[in-house]
């Protein structure tokens, strides 16, 4: 026994001693599971999207639409915009037009338009307009599930007041009262309910029409419910959905996805290849190196334009598998694409060589390259939306290369950017290609590489 | 052809060399001989240019060697103390980038790489992977690998370290073909017998220090004898110890006693006295100095320790 608890402590000190893998064994799952749990709602406070934006334009400004609005800014899923704020400061009222621009250029991905001849309060029924850019699948759905419940509960009760308010003016106040306490009391009769609570509800306009019409709008059916009250609903409000961008792409699907798992593995490969520098080290090649007509600048140069080709190679076959597998259009705009793979690839290649210039060890390397490439992934919006997470979150995966690369591929492959819209994101791209190019020659100059 | 001038290198606190001062003659055999940690290697990589130095200067040929000046670095080569090879490529292909490096043409580096791998046994193996090689095949090719471009001036550091006698053998036979061809060398080593049987100029360095610096000759002269007799201990040994103080000193110990010869012993003196003592001829050892002696008599511990 003696003997086995002192090789156990043997492995211990070994382990202890192993920082990447002690970080890998804790830190990295830790991490993950804190962002799964934001984005699957495992969090007991916290769960589900939070803040997406979502515009509004209400041209029509009657009680059905001031409810739905209301009821949008309720729902903690949504950040509701009406106007904004240019850049002399002035605040300007979101238009139609103005909404449809924003949406195609991917500052918003939905909208729901109010047309003014939406609804009035004299007429029953209630008629809107759901702009969407559906650049990722998940995100979508669940805004469309979303927005259906908002709208399905909020507006009946909207429009049932405007329902009252027009038999109050058609048959008259004093005849419209006695019609409700006669319904009052008969509902209370049959339904065993306090007939003057009922009655005061109904004045008021608050009296709820049962769990039937809620339930039937969260199913989000329609044909199948067309005999109930949800069916009802479904005739009365008439939603005309609008996809602005994405909708001539062939594969939908996987145009979204094949972008975030090819930069995560991107990633992973350029890491590798870069931290294959403590390779070189360790078997005495860079005394060789540096002793023949080559100097450090050759050597560092040499592997990051290896990576860099190399990243947009993988890049590249990777596309063009999609294409095969998939038939992801990728010829459409090939040049661009090509652009967005070489300067993702440059950002990553900067990452891999910061990894190699800070880190002490290839094992450290490696350790910290798992850690934050994961990380990264998955704050990035490489396995599922950023607007699934915290703001905070939110707010960090715009500091990731991940994220500017799938807006990259997106802003390409979805939208058909022209070269106007993609500068942005190739200007982020290699402006942190060259920031951290910039630490990591500060760092190999200082470090022990080369020794 | 090489002039080392009061050079210092210094880690932190260490002192990895201390003003050392060589110079170098086309066509020598120079063996740098010390013990582990005596700074041979450090010497290796300021000379390779690898390290500045802190202060002091080298120059090759006249022109002073920096890590930064690639155009002096092109004259020489190092043949690393590790196998710095690419072990998952060929021979030919390690061959071919290094001799790339030096902007051979393809036709000389194709002769270059034939010949080397021809001189030390390689050529049916330059298209085998380095990695399937034995250590000493390995250190075979390093060898190679540093010569491809014909330098002047050649530095080995300790290329023999965990070489079989056989690979080893080939190595210093190599070495020694390319030097009586004209090739200079520096050669660090920790094996006396390796710079007694190849350099023909030893520089002893202990302490980043150069302790002395001449031929085998000039080295063993540092001596105070020129030849010991070593007695198997025993009492006519202990009796006659007295009697052989007059041709030398006498240092007694457990498992022999020695008698340092003076300059100029008549070895048939020395034997009259063993003879008249009894001490018969298989409890006597007559012992020629070695580098071993010189390195002790210099530092006072031996190489291995």
């Amino acid at each position: 026994m003696r003997t086995i608890l002192t090789l156990i402590r043997k492995d211990l000190q070994l382990f202890l001693h192993d920082k990447p893998a002690v970080a890998l064994t804790f830190i990295v799952p830790i991490v993950l599971i804190y962002i799964f749990g934001q984005v699957f709602g495992v969090s007991a406070d916290s769960s589900g999207p939070t803040g997406i934006r979502i515009a509004v334009v209400n041209e029509a400004d009657t009680a059905a639409t001031r409810a739905i609005t209301t009821a949008l800014d309720a729902e903690k899923a949504f950040r509701v915009m009406r106007d904004e704020t240019l850049d002399d400061g002035t605040v300007r009222p979101l238009t139609e037009t103005r909404v449809r621009e924003l949406i195609q250029d991917n500052t918003l991905r939905f909208a729901v338009i109010f047309p003014a001849d939406s609804a009035t309060d004299d007429t029953f029924g209630l008629k809107l307009k759901v702009l969407t850019n559906p650049r990722n699948e998940i995100e979508t759905q669940t805004v469309n599930g979303l927005l259906q419940k908002v709208i399905f509960t909020s507006a009946p009760q909207a429009m049932l007041a405007g329902l009252r308010k027009r038999a109050e003016a058609f048959i008259g106040e004093e005849r419209t009262d006695a019609f409700y306490r006669r319904m009052a009391q008969t509902v209370a009769s049959s339904f065993d309910g306090d007939a003057d609570e009922i009655y005061a509800r109904m004045k008021a306009d608050t009296f709820d029409f049962g769990p039937a019409a809620s339930a039937d709008a969260n199913a989000g059916s329609t044909e199948a419910n067309a005999n109930n009250f949800g069916g009802f609903i479904d005739r009365i409000i008439k939603i005309d959905t609008e996809q602005l961008a994405g909708a001539d792409v062939k594969s939908p699907a996987a145009t979204r996805s094949v972008g975030g798992w090819a930069i995560m593995f991107l990633l992973f490969s350029l890491t590798g290849a870069a931290t294959s520098l403590f390779d070189e080290k360790k078997a005495g090649l860079f005394q060789r190196l540096l002793a023949s007509p080559v100097r450090r600048s050759h050597i560092l140069w040499s592997k990051y334009l290896f990576c860099m080709t190399l990243g947009l190679v993988q890049l590249t076959v990777l596309f063009t598998a999609g294409r095969l597998m998939f038939g992801i259009d990728i010829t459409t705009h090939f040049g661009k694409l090509v652009l967005v793979c070489l300067a993702a690839s440059t950002a990553c290649t900067a990452f891999g060589m910061l990894l190699a210039s800070i880190a002490k060890t290839p094992a450290a390397a490696q350790g910290l390259a798992t850690f934050l490439v994961l990380t990264m992934s998955a704050i990035g919006g490489a396995w599922f939306p950023t607007s699934f997470m915290p703001e905070l979150i939110q707010t960090l995966s715009r500091f990731t290369i991940v994220y500017w690369s799938m807006e990259g591929f997106l802003r390409v492959l979805w939208q058909g950017a022209d070269w106007i819209q993609l500068l942005p994101v190739l200007g982020v791209l290699l402006g942190t290609a060259a920031a951290l190019n910039a630490i990591s020659v500060y760092r190999f100059n200082r470090g022990n590489l080369f020794d | 052809m090489l002039a080392i001038t009061s050079v210092t290198k210094t880690y932190g606190s260490l002192t990895a060399l201390d003003g050392v001062s060589l110079t170098l003659r086309p066509g020598e055999f120079l063996g740098l001989l010390g013990p582990n940690g005596a700074g041979k290697s450090t010497l290796m990589s300021l000379i390779a240019g690898l390290k500045p130095a802190d202060a002091g200067s080298i120059t090759l040929e006249g022109q002073p060697l920096t890590d930064r000046d690639t155009t002096v670095r092109s004259r020489l080569g190092l043949v690393p103390q590790s196998i710095a090879l690419y072990e998952d490529l060929t021979a030919e292909a390690n061959l071919r980038i290094f001799g790339q490096l030096y902007r051979l043409d393809r036709t000389t580096l194709a002769q270059r790489i034939e010949e080397g791998l021809r001189a030390v046994g390689l050529l049916e193996r330059r298209h085998s992977l380095v990695k399937t090689f034995s250590g000493g095949m390995q250190r075979r090719l390093n060898l190679v690998a540093s010569l491809l471009h014909q330098p002047a001036l050649l530095l080995c550091d300790e290329p023999t370290v965990g070489v079989d006698p056989q690979s080893r053998n080939a190595i210093f036979e190599f070495l020694e073909a390319r030097n009586a061809a004209g090739l200079t060398i520096v050669y660090s080593t920790h094996y006396m017998e390796e710079a007694t049987r190849l350099c023909s100029r030893i520089a002893v360095i202990d302490h980043g220090r150069i302790l002395a610096d001449g031929t085998l000759a000039e080295l063993l002269a540092h001596l105070p004898s020129t030849e010991q007799l070593r007695l198997t201990p025993s009492p006519a040994a202990t009796a006659a110890l007295p009697a052989l103080a007059d041709f030398g000193t006498v240092t007694t110990g457990d498992d022999f006693h020695t008698v340092a010869l003076a300059p100029a012993t008549r070895l048939s003196a020395v034997f009259a006295v063993t003879e008249r003592y009894g001490l018969p001829s298989t409890a006597l050892q007559l012992r020629r100095p070695t580098l071993e002696d010189v390195f002790l008599h210099l530092t006072g511990k031996t190489l291995r320790e």
